[in-house]
């Protein structure tokens, strides 16, 4: 291949862009593609940037708020109780993914695990059932359209107007004509792709790390890549314009209507999951079995007071240097903790499976194979809700512990056994305010680009193979034609 | 009569014969199948998580009843099961019982800060949302007329027969009118065959099937109107079938989208977490400040109690439920108005949805299949008016020195879903009726 061959592919090209600007319905495809994704990419990442600040400002306030307590009971503070925010990732700018789904904010309290609250659909229009003013929907459901609707008959036009034998009767290969055609098709990818770019490089200033930007708009060029190529395919195979057009659009309204939405119903009937409430109630049958933390002569513990005393050597929990009540506290948290994960874990491998089953749809189209690549890369999928979900569980039990520590090492058994029989005796069982300094401050980071790389990588082969799939059929149909 | 069938009769060959049409129609019955069964797949689930819910829940309070003698702790560990079962028509339209909630468990403490709690379903699920048949007529099927319609006439004109097929006719509605016809209703049948069978199975009443059946055909008769005389106005097919496509995607996508970033701006809403945080405050000073000025708060609006309210000791449950009540009223204007935020923003929906028939249609079938905002609100004020019978029910026990037994629990309300009260009450008034 040489210089002659590509100038040959190079006007090709330009032909079919001369085509399109003479083309009113072309132009004003072109128009409203462009004019889509700018908007949206302009105000997603405005309101990305509104919630980021918003939620980092909340957990601010929530860190001072309990450091702000004044003298109290350590075990006060474990029911007051704290609250955690999860920022977006840099990378929501251009797929915000389950943001809006899941609660991003959630209450931290002792012996309880809370689900996430405020999920921003719940206070919804309902009108973005169907689609989102997100750059991810524009170009994985609105682009292919806008592509098919400029390119369906870049191949069976030049057939209809027997201007196709033209071309190859002067020594132009048909393979030549469909690499000029995809090479105009994909200058238009790059167009629809130009502004989400400006998110990119805003997202590596905010600290995503450029591998991880540049596979993400890698994935989508050859997720566009595959829909051109698909449109070269139909426009060649057909000799008339309006079958290759309602073939290419009889496949996007499969592809990219239908099979997402068969994909999650799929998963949600053939793994069905047990909600929270209803693992609650098993997880309460079995906490009732551990005995209840506030309640240092419960039976449950009798077998940790023996050991404590023999321990210290001492004959009563009254002379032992720390303060029984608070290592009771600790112990059961720590026990309730381990039943609570044991459940919630579950929960998640759970909706995991589910999430698999749906990605796996990924195979029979693209559009599922590109959602799951970018919401796994962009760390806005459901992973990232679980990896919040136990990040938080960290931060829960660590503070709790922290209190139930200071519980029986700065309170003395005495101070606090009596605390209940006079406002001055109550007075007495308290610990300082400095103490509850105890809180880590807590900012949400998503998984590394590692992990992020290697989730996607079924993903990342189910498009290569779409790919690699059509390029095979437009070798053979290039050849054929000849 | 005889030319009448003779020509549908000719016109139903016609369209068998077209090899694109006949697999078009095919998918059409496998995807509005397809939407039916896992809609009846979904809604089984949901029934059969609700039936093993109320066993869990009623075996969990029996063992919190026996474990507990003193009422004040009986009631801190008793939970209460609340749900909202589908209705028989949710098969066909799943509506937003994937977003909000349909069960929740409850106590007697502070309302305001279990209520939002959300049960929630997968969320990548959610997203991307699933199938069912609303979905199927309102996004799906605009396309199919359209590609069923747009070329009509542009096919005959582009295959040089449209002169001579419209001089041979009788008359133009013996040619394109039949044509439009069985086109219209094989694609009608496509569709709703699935969706009367799953009607059938779940026992829909033939007056709902009739009304969504109605619906359909007039959302369905619309966008074939559209596609014929778009069609009629030109004689490329591709490019009036791109006109048809891109006014769908202005009215599903673009209208939707610009009335939904409209509406968030127009309705201010107070955070959702400010409420929970209210609550947290105002239920965790109440250990601190003097007793009697919660009770003081707590007769302000419960003055049936105020000679009871006394408290001597440090822990008493009468005033650890009063300033559980507190809380609740002083996060209660936040909440009000974080729940009107919610309605209003569905009602203006409503309005903008008048410009979007997709979204038109699948507002008026979710609410008649009892699944939409307004269902949820519904259920969340079922659940805010259980939880103050629960109240009325402890509060005598409590306040007064009445001694409690387990006796009394036979009083203990039980939770009615927010759709079988309704029919509770009109049976109820059938039956006072009859009887009088």
């Amino acid at each position: 291949m040489n210089g002659s061959y590509w100038s040959k592919v190079f006007t090709i090209a330009k032909d079919e862009w001369r085509y399109w600007l003479r083309s009113k319905l072309a132009i004003s495809v072109l128009t409203v593609g462009l004019l889509l994704t700018l908007s949206s990419v302009i105000v997603t990442a405005i309101n990305t940037h509104q919630l980021a600040e918003a939620r980092a400002s909340l957990q601010h306030d929530a860190e001072h708020r309990f450091a702000e307590q004044p003298d109290r009971h350590p075990h006060r503070m474990v029911h007051y109780g704290h609250y955690a925010f999860r920022t977006p990732s840099p990378l929501s700018m251009l797929d915000p993914g389950v943001d809006s789904y899941t609660g991003n904010s959630i209450f931290l309290e002792g012996h309880r695990q809370n689900s996430a609250m405020f999920a921003d659909h719940r206070q919804g229009t309902a009108l973005t059932s169907l689609g989102s003013l997100s750059p991810a929907f524009i170009v994985q459901v609105l682009a292919p359209l806008l592509l098919l609707l400029i390119g369906y008959s870049s191949i069976s036009r030049e057939r209809e107007s027997k201007t196709l034998t033209f071309i190859l009767s002067q020594g132009t290969s048909f393979f030549t004509v469909l690499q000029g055609k995809g090479l105009a098709l994909l200058s238009v990818v790059g167009l629809i792709m130009l502004p989400m770019l400006g998110s990119g490089v805003i997202a590596v200033s905010q600290g995503e790390s450029i591998a991880i930007v540049s596979s993400f708009f890698v994935g989508y060029a050859v997720y566009l890549l595959i829909w051109v190529l698909l449109i070269l395919v139909l426009s060649s195979v057909f000799s008339k314009n309006s079958d290759s057009f309602t073939t290419l659009a009889f496949s996007w309204i499969l592809l990219c209507i239908v099979m997402p939405r068969i994909a999650s119903s799929t998963a949600a009937n053939t793994v069905p999951a047990a909600g929270k409430l209803e693992t609650d109630f098993a997880v309460l049958a079995e906490l009732r079995q551990l005995g209840d933390g506030h309640n240092s002569a419960d039976p449950a513990f009798a077998k940790l007071k023996a050991s404590l005393l023999a321990q210290y050597d001492v004959a009563t929990i009254e002379e032992l240097p720390v303060n029984f009540k608070g290592i009771v506290a600790g112990a059961s948290e720590a026990k309730l903790t381990s039943v609570l994960n044991r459940f919630a874990e579950q929960r998640m491998a759970n909706e995991l499976a589910q999430t698999e089953v749906s990605r796996g749809f990924g195979w029979l189209s693209p559009m599922v194979a590109i959602r799951s690549f970018s919401m796994i890369t962009a760390n806005t999928g459901i992973e990232i809700h679980h990896r919040f979900m136990r990040e938080t569980e960290t931060l829960r039990f660590d503070f709790v512990q922290a209190l139930n520590k200071l519980h029986a090492e700065k309170l003395s058994y005495q101070d606090d056994a009596n605390r209940g029989k006079s406002l001055k005796d109550a007075r007495k069982a308290r610990v300082s305010a400095e103490n509850w300094r105890v809180l880590n401050a807590f900012k949400f980071q998503g998984d590394s680009a590692n992990i992020r790389l290697s989730r996607s990588v079924m993903a990342t082969l189910q498009l290569l193979i779409w790919a690699f799939g059509l390029c095979v059929l437009i070798r053979i149909i290039g050849k054929r034609v000849q | 009569m005889k030319y009448f069938l003779n020509q549908i009769s000719r016109e139903w060959k016609f369209l068998l014969a077209q090899k694109y049409i006949v697999v078009l129609l095919l998918c059409t019955l496998l995807t509005s199948g397809f939407a039916v069964f896992s809609g009846l797949q979904e809604v089984k689930q949901q029934n059969t998580t609700i039936e093993r819910l109320i066993e869990a829940d009623r075996l969990d309070r029996e063992q919190a009843q026996t474990k507990h003698a003193n009422v004040g702790s009986l009631a801190y560990y008793s939970f209460h099961l609340t749900y909202e079962p589908p209705s028989d028509l949710a098969f066909a339209a799943l509506g937003e019982r994937d977003i909000y909630p349909w069960k929740h468990r409850i106590k007697m403490l502070a309302l305001e800060g279990q209520i939002y709690e959300s049960d929630a379903q997968n969320a990548e699920l959610a997203k991307s949302g699933k199938i069912d048949f609303v979905f199927v007529v309102s996004a799906l099927s605009p396309l199919l007329i359209i590609l069923l319609f747009h070329d009509l006439f542009a096919h005959e004109r582009s295959n040089g027969r449209f002169d001579l097929l419209v001089t041979a006719a009788r008359s133009t509605f013996s040619l394109w009118g039949i044509r439009s016809l069985v086109r219209f209703l094989s694609v009608l049948l496509c569709l709703m065959i699935p969706f009367w069978i799953g009607a059938w199975y779940s026992g829909v009443g033939v007056g709902i099937s009739l009304v969504v059946t109605l619906l359909c055909v007039v959302y369905l008769a619309f966008w074939m109107a559209l596609s014929l005389w778009l069609g009629n106005k030109g004689s490329n097919a591709p490019s009036i079938a791109s006109r048809l496509i891109g006014f769908w995607v202005v009215v599903a996508f673009i209208i939707p989208i610009l009335g939904d970033l409209a509406i968030k701006h127009q309705v201010e809403s107070p955070k959702g977490g400010d409420i929970v945080l209210t609550l947290r405050e105002a239920v965790n000073d109440a250990w601190d400040i003097p007793k009697r000025v919660t009770m003081r708060a707590f007769v302000a609006t419960h003055p049936q109690w105020k000679e009871h309210v006394a408290v001597e000791r440090m822990f008493e449950w009468k005033w650890y439920y009063a300033f559980q009540q507190v809380g609740d009223q002083k996060a209660g204007r936040l909440s009000r108005a974080y729940q009107d935020a919610a309605q209003t923003k569905y009602d203006y929906a409503g309005y903008v949805s008048w410009l979007s028939p997709p979204l038109l249609l699948q507002r008026k079938l979710t609410r008649l299949a009892n699944t939409d905002a307004i269902a949820a609100f519904n259920y969340e004020k079922g659940i805010r008016q259980f939880h103050s019978e629960l109240r009325a029910f402890y509060y005598p026990w409590l306040f007064t020195s009445e001694k409690f037994t387990k006796e009394a629990l036979v009083d203990l309300p039980v939770f009615q879903p927010v759709s079988q009260r309704a029919l509770k009450k009109s049976s109820q008034l059938i039956e006072n009726k009859v009887t009088k």
